[in-house]
């Protein structure tokens, strides 16, 4: 196990070299991919300090925690991004039978499909964020606090944003399977997109039924909130073990749902 | 080496209605079966052909002997492993050459796909360096393999995939229509480098080609596939005997002839002067070339086999009949 953990490993850090290889050579794309985040970043903080000139609470948050609430956002979507971005790519190899090539390899298709584009030019983002996290972070504490309780909130914070990636990967997994079932990537993958947008602020803006939704059933809210509701000390144990429930579950249910479409599999393109 | 028994593969396709509201929302299906049941053994060192009509089924039976898909019911067995359990250490074992589709890293040149073959597969360096040697020696390419994948044309991509494909030396290659799309100077050279990687590997080799000159001149037996069911499976050698009943008797002659004179022979397939065409059975050709000689001046006359288009087309003939 440990063997084959590290042979893929070992891929995954090739295919990374070998994206990053393939994307230094269109330059001018690159200059209009990391300006357009950065703008779309830039835009979004604009508006939340626009919103906070009229009024100084949101659902009971603070200026600075919602900023750490959109912030944990970007540093949870632009991971994702970094970790699966291959998944944008897989309906063409779906549809043209390429995806047969990947089967056909001795190694876990996943090291392909949804680990081998790794985005660099996203992690140039992750860092800023995390640094303003832990900035803001600091605004947001009322002084004496113990080094112990800050580091403790940190660890739990990194602990949620890693439970973060684990349903980011189920919800990725669900994406490939479906995409073998119905040849179907791109608007499935949008969806994801404007579902976990929502995470942008805290789930508490949202009216019941809505907030109760993307809390229980399609965990979005835990994906992009917890995060930071972890950080400030908000999350009862109770909610804690929920969410690592939820995200264990949602990802035994998308390597089952992967099982079920492989058989599915039709190898279209002849 | 190679056992397969009853095999059946189903496909669930839609019936498309001409209501596009049905269409949608009552959508119907109906199920094509793309293999019926079909049995066969392969040993270790044989070199197979399937041959078959567009939608026979031979490129299924390849994908699921090689791990690729699922069948519906049936026993497949492949050097003791099953197939679409995808065990690594069977998957080592085989490669599978798509003309049709590539592996080759598309902006960057075929060296760094080479060397993500050398990881997926655990070569050892020295291996990897020694194969990738006489890989791009045989097909002599050496010069192309620092070259971006994109820049190359259609034949020396082929050349790029094959090395890619079997530079893990494995005991079973699955080739689907390696030589499509190719100029009749690179089908000659992926030709003879198949042969002679199979001679000089010992590799079981199993392949699909609407090309039959593929087929005749890589495979030693023959597996004919149509509407999912096995038709034929024998040597090539046999099926000719069988089923190439005919010679192909081709005249030039030195004045024209009229039509009376032509078909006292026999009826011409065609005629221009001042070549004549005849097919003439085998059980008459002493006989009608003695008659040619007699009654038609000619400057030329060659007696050739039918080709390997026509045998299989008699035979297909025949099956329907």
């Amino acid at each position: 196990m440990i063997k084959f953990l590290q042979k893929n490993l070992r891929l995954f850090f090739l295919y990374s070299r070998f994206t990053l290889k393939t994307t230094l050579q269109a330059r001018v794309g690159i200059v209009f991919f990391l300006a357009g985040k950065l703008f779309r970043f830039l835009f979004l903080l604009v508006f939340i300090l626009l919103l906070f000139g009229k009024t100084k609470i949101i659902s009971g948050y603070s200026l600075n925690q919602a900023v750490i609430f959109y912030l944990t956002f970007n540093v949870v979507d632009s991971l994702t991004q970094i970790l699966f971005r291959e998944v944008y790519r897989f309906r063409p190899l779906v549809v043209s039978g390429s995806f047969d090539m990947v089967l056909l390899k001795p190694m876990h298709p996943f090291t392909k499909i949804l680990f081998g584009g790794i985005d660099y030019m996203d992690i140039l983002f992750v860092i800023p964020y995390l640094f303003l996290v832990v900035l803001f972070f600091f605004k947001t504490i009322a002084f004496p606090y113990s080094i112990f309780n800050i580091l403790s909130s940190l660890l739990i914070y990194i602990l949620f944003l890693f439970n973060s990636l684990i349903l980011a990967s189920a919800f990725h997994i669900v994406v490939l399977a479906l995409g073998i079932i119905t040849t179907e990537v791109d608007h499935t993958i949008m969806i994801y997109r404007d579902l976990s947008g929502l995470g942008r602020f805290p789930m508490e803006i949202y009216k019941e039924p809505i907030r109760s939704l993307f809390t229980f059933i399609i965990p979005v809210g835990v994906m992009m909130s917890f995060p930071s509701k972890a950080l400030f000390g908000l999350l009862s144990g109770q909610f804690m073990w929920y969410t690592f429930g939820i995200s264990l579950s949602s990802f035994v249910f998308s390597l089952v749902f992967w099982n079920y479409a492989l058989k599915r599999y039709q190898s279209w393109g002849g | 080496m190679i056992k397969v028994a009853n095999l059946t593969k189903i496909y669930k396709t839609h019936i498309k209605d001409q209501n596009p509201f049905k269409d949608v929302f009552m959508r119907k299906y109906k199920d094509v079966i793309a293999l019926d049941k079909i049995s066969f053994e392969i040993g270790e060192n044989e070199s197979v052909g399937f041959i078959g009509p567009n939608g026979a089924g031979k490129t299924t039976t390849l994908k699921i002997i090689s791990g690729i898909l699922y069948p519906t019911s049936g026993f497949v067995s492949v050097n003791g492993f099953t197939p679409f359990d995808k065990n690594p250490r069977f998957l080592k074992q085989i490669a599978f050459v798509m003309g049709q589709r590539n592996q080759l890293i598309w902006d960057l040149p075929a060296t760094d796909t080479f060397e993500l073959q050398k990881e997926i597969y655990e070569i050892p360096e020295h291996e990897y360096k020694k194969n990738v040697g006489e890989l791009t020696e045989i097909l002599d390419c050496k010069n192309l393999t620092s070259k971006p994948v994109k820049t190359l044309s259609l034949g020396e991509r082929m050349k790029m995939e094959l090395i890619a494909g079997l530079l893990h030396r494995p005991k079973i290659v699955f080739f689907d229509e390696p030589t499509i799309g190719l100029d009749i100077f690179s089908q000659e050279t992926i030709r003879t480098f198949i042969r002679e990687f199979q001679e000089e590997f010992k590799s079981t080799v199993i392949l699909t080609s609407h090309y039959l000159e593929d087929v005749k001149k890589l495979s030693k037996r023959l597996i004919i596939i149509n509407k999912g069911r096995i038709i034929y499976d024998g040597t090539l050698k046999k099926i000719i005997e069988q089923y190439s009943l005919t010679k192909r008797v081709t005249i030039t002659l030195e004045k024209p002839a009229n039509d009376t004179e032509l078909r006292a022979i026999d009826i011409p397939i065609r005629y221009m002067f001042p070549k004549v065409v005849y097919k003439i059975r085998k059980s008459v050709l002493p006989e009608k070339i003695k008659a040619i000689t007699q009654n038609l001046p000619f400057s030329d006359l060659t007696v050739e086999d039918e080709t390997i288009e026509d045998i299989i087309k008699t035979f297909f003939r025949k099956n329907n009949e």
